[in-house]
């Protein structure tokens, strides 16, 4: 493999169409993807060829229309419940910090929804996508996020930090590049357990550079890991450009050097990304080793906060570092309306169900906010607790 | 003879991954493997390659694995060799000793960083000679920071720290073998019990790792001398709550603390075991020795003359007895 693409791999994976007899055939969805000019293309990052080509998908085609429903249904709350962030802080008085993921909400829910329950996740400052993707609560997550004292980390943590470790979730990581590390060990301690689990770790383009990356790639390579890197080139890291820091442009090409299979991805298409995810968990179930996975998308806001963003409008505009033009044309290619289409063309659902869904989420995530605005802030003192299993710290005020 | 303290080691690890048969050793270069006697140990051998696996030269991978596996519930041990003894700082730092507080404490991370320390030996110079880089750990929030001055010692404390659920810096310093034998079975020397080495009333010297031959050698010489020093070996540099009391009532005793450090004067550890003890007792009187803020030289002439020796402990400790 070692980042040549192997088309005929995927072709011979294992398909289960059909075995849900309420599964449309999702094969008319590669074709109607390209139909409406936003083919999944992936290719291989070979360091001295790249081969293209169509996506030949058998993942997508078991899908079920519950499954199909649901990742909608996903997208829209990580949409959402981020969108409810900024305008409640730019009204004023938020007690809580954030760094929205709006715009790429297609990788987190394609990825995850390639993951059984009992899968591992390790997480970046980006994070709540992933978690939201993984199954988590929004009225805790929000809880959280204002530091109230029943929110997941009981207010410890904040939104950088927003975790449910029962959800398989080693933590949203406020340290760059660490994700990939806790989460190639994870891979190990799995086959240290002898269990089929797998873990995915999440990382932006600036995820890689740092020797964290190098350490689990190399590690996962040679024990055969089952171990998924997503790398979300979101094209910035803080304000830097990935193009003016980086001398590739397709950043999974770096996997070769590893010995690992890379992936490149449109990271806006979430049946695409999906369907290499799938590819690359079952890859590792089987023992097959890891898969470096490069979802390309963009971040519709500033790298942290509110900068340039209105209540009641999306996107953040006049930041310096990039045009409003090329933000517009990526919020031309929002994941979530893309999706919708499909979903409706493909009768999975009709218009009026799809309205119903985003109303049912606009609700969840109100009642997340209320339940949020109603939570008790922790009591002082516990600051002290939680540094080791047992006990409290002294207090060195008097 | 006695067990070495990394036979000691090595059969603290090996019964520990007798008793827990998910407990894994990440290391590079340097074999999981010692004889004594008649007798040896071979973790890899025993235990096969995946739960004592060594890996290329990547401190990073061996202590961020060993945090990884142990988030999830798999134990682990991350052996790293001397030189690079801060290269997994960040790591520790950030992540082993803030994601149980973090988290709300929903995160665990059951894993030991074995640390081989170096010591300030002749001929070695520069980036292999160095000493006092525990205290970096001790200083740390969330890490539980260990030093054993003999074989016995540093099997038991090696087993607590693979029971313990929080993170544990073990720190390795070669120091001649000396102290009780190490019995074959099992057993625990509590994290953060002390050891009263020598009762005395005269005056507290605290000290451990390599400065505790110095200091015993001193200890003897002052008795000679009619002056009766209590010397005391913390084992336990962090939490420091519990080894205080054991100093604190010593110094409340003699009225006097005398450290000896192996470490740069400034910010080693002992210095802050004095800070503590003086808020503690006023009026005592206090002396701190240790070693230059100066990287170690290679030749024995200038790194012996930089380092504390017995003889300035005893001088030390005179000129604070008798006024």
């Amino acid at each position: 493999m070692n980042g040549e693409v192997n088309m005929n791999e995927i072709k011979a994976a294992p398909s289960t169409s059909g075995t849900d007899p309420k599964a449309v055939s999702r094969r008319t969805f590669i074709q109607s993807l390209g139909a409406i000019g936003v083919g999944a293309i992936f290719f291989s990052a070979g360091a001295d060829k790249q081969a293209r080509g169509q996506s030949v998908s058998t993942y997508i085609d078991s899908l079920s229309t519950e499954q199909l429903t649901a990742m909608y249904t996903d997208m829209l709350k990580i949409r959402l419940w981020e969108t409810k962030i900024k305008d409640l802080a730019l009204k004023g008085g938020f007690r809580g910090v954030a760094h929205l993921y709006v715009g790429e909400e297609a990788i987190a829910v394609g990825v995850c929804s390639a993951l059984r329950q009992d899968d591992y996740i390790a997480s970046t400052h980006r994070g709540h996508g992933h978690l939201i993707a993984k199954g988590g609560d929004l009225k805790l997550m929000l809880a959280e996020i204002t530091h109230k004292a029943t929110g997941y980390c009981k207010g410890y943590g904040g939104s950088l930090h927003i975790t449910d470790m029962s959800l398989g979730i080693l933590g949203m990581n406020g340290i760059v590049g660490a994700s990939h590390l806790m989460g190639a060990g994870a891979a190990y301690g799995i086959k240290v357990k002898g269990t089929d689990q797998v873990v995915v770790s999440f990382g932006g383009d600036g995820s890689i550079q740092g020797s964290f990356f190098t350490s689990a790639a190399n590690s996962a390579a040679t024990y055969k890991l089952p171990w998924i890197s997503i790398i979300e080139n979101n094209q910035f890291q803080i304000w830097v450009r990935c193009s003016d820091v980086y001398g590739i442009k397709d950043l999974a090409r770096r996997a070769d050097g590893y010995g690992i299979e890379g992936r490149v991805v449109d990271g806006n298409d979430v049946l695409a990304v999906y369907d290499v995810a799938k590819y690359a968990v079952e890859k590792a179930r089987a023992g097959r080793g890891p898969t470096v996975i490069e979802c390309k998308t963009y971040r519709w806001y500033d790298h942290y906060g509110f900068q340039g963003s209105k209540i009641g409008r999306d996107g953040a505009f006049g930041l310096g570092y990039r045009s409003d033009q090329e933000l517009r044309e990526w919020m031309a290619k929002d994941p979530i309306p893309r999706f919708r289409r499909f979903l409706v063309n493909e009768k999975v659902l009709t218009e009026e169900r799809a309205d119903e869904v985003v109303q049912e989420v606009k609700q969840t995530v109100d009642d997340a906010a209320a339940f949020a605005e109603a939570q008790p802030v922790p009591k002082a003192v516990d600051g002290l607790l939680n540094v080791f299993a047992e006990g409290a710290v002294p207090l060195h005020k008097s | 003879m006695p067990k070495s303290m990394r036979y000691a080691i090595l059969e603290a690890i090996q019964g520990e991954m007798r008793r827990d048969k998910l407990l894994t050793l990440l290391y590079e270069y340097q074999r999981p493997a010692a004889r004594w006697g008649g007798r040896s140990i071979n973790l890899e051998a025993e235990f096969g390659r995946w739960r004592a696996r060594f890996s290329a030269i990547d401190e990073n991978w061996i202590v961020g694995g060993a945090l990884g596996m142990s988030m999830i519930g798999v134990r682990a041990i991350a052996h790293i060799p001397s030189m690079t003894t801060l290269i997994p700082y960040e790591l520790m730092f950030n992540h082993a000793g803030k994601l149980r507080h973090m988290t709300g404490g929903q995160a665990a991370f059951p894993m030991i960083l074995w640390a081989d320390m170096q010591g300030r030996a002749s001929f070695q110079a520069g980036q292999h000679a160095d000493a006092g880089l525990e205290s970096c750990y001790a200083r740390l929030a969330g890490l539980k920071v260990v030093i054993p001055s003999n074989p016995y010692d540093a099997k038991g404390l090696m087993v607590s720290a693979i029971r313990d659920v929080d993170p544990v810096v073990f720190c390795h310093y070669s120091v001649p073998t000396s102290g009780p034998d190490v019995p074959d079975e099992p057993y625990t020397v509590p994290i953060g019990q002390t050891a009263v080495r020598t009762e005395g009333k005269d005056i507290t010297i605290v000290g451990y790792a390599p400065q505790t031959v110095e200091i015993a050698k001193a200890v003897k010489q002052l008795k000679q001398r009619g002056i009766s020093a209590e010397f005391i070996d913390p084992r336990t540099l962090a939490p420091l709550e519990q080894v205080m009391e054991t100093i604190i009532k010593s110094v409340k005793k003699t009225g006097k603390l005398l450290t000896s450090d192996d470490g740069s004067y400034s910010f080693c550890n002992c210095t802050e075991i004095i800070a503590r003890a003086a808020e503690a007792v006023p009026g005592t009187k206090f002396k701190r020795l240790a070693f230059p803020d100066a990287p170690p030289p290679g030749a024995p002439e200038m790194i012996n003359y930089m380092r504390v020796g017995a003889a300035d402990i005893v001088t030390a400790a005179e000129k604070m007895v008798r006024g």
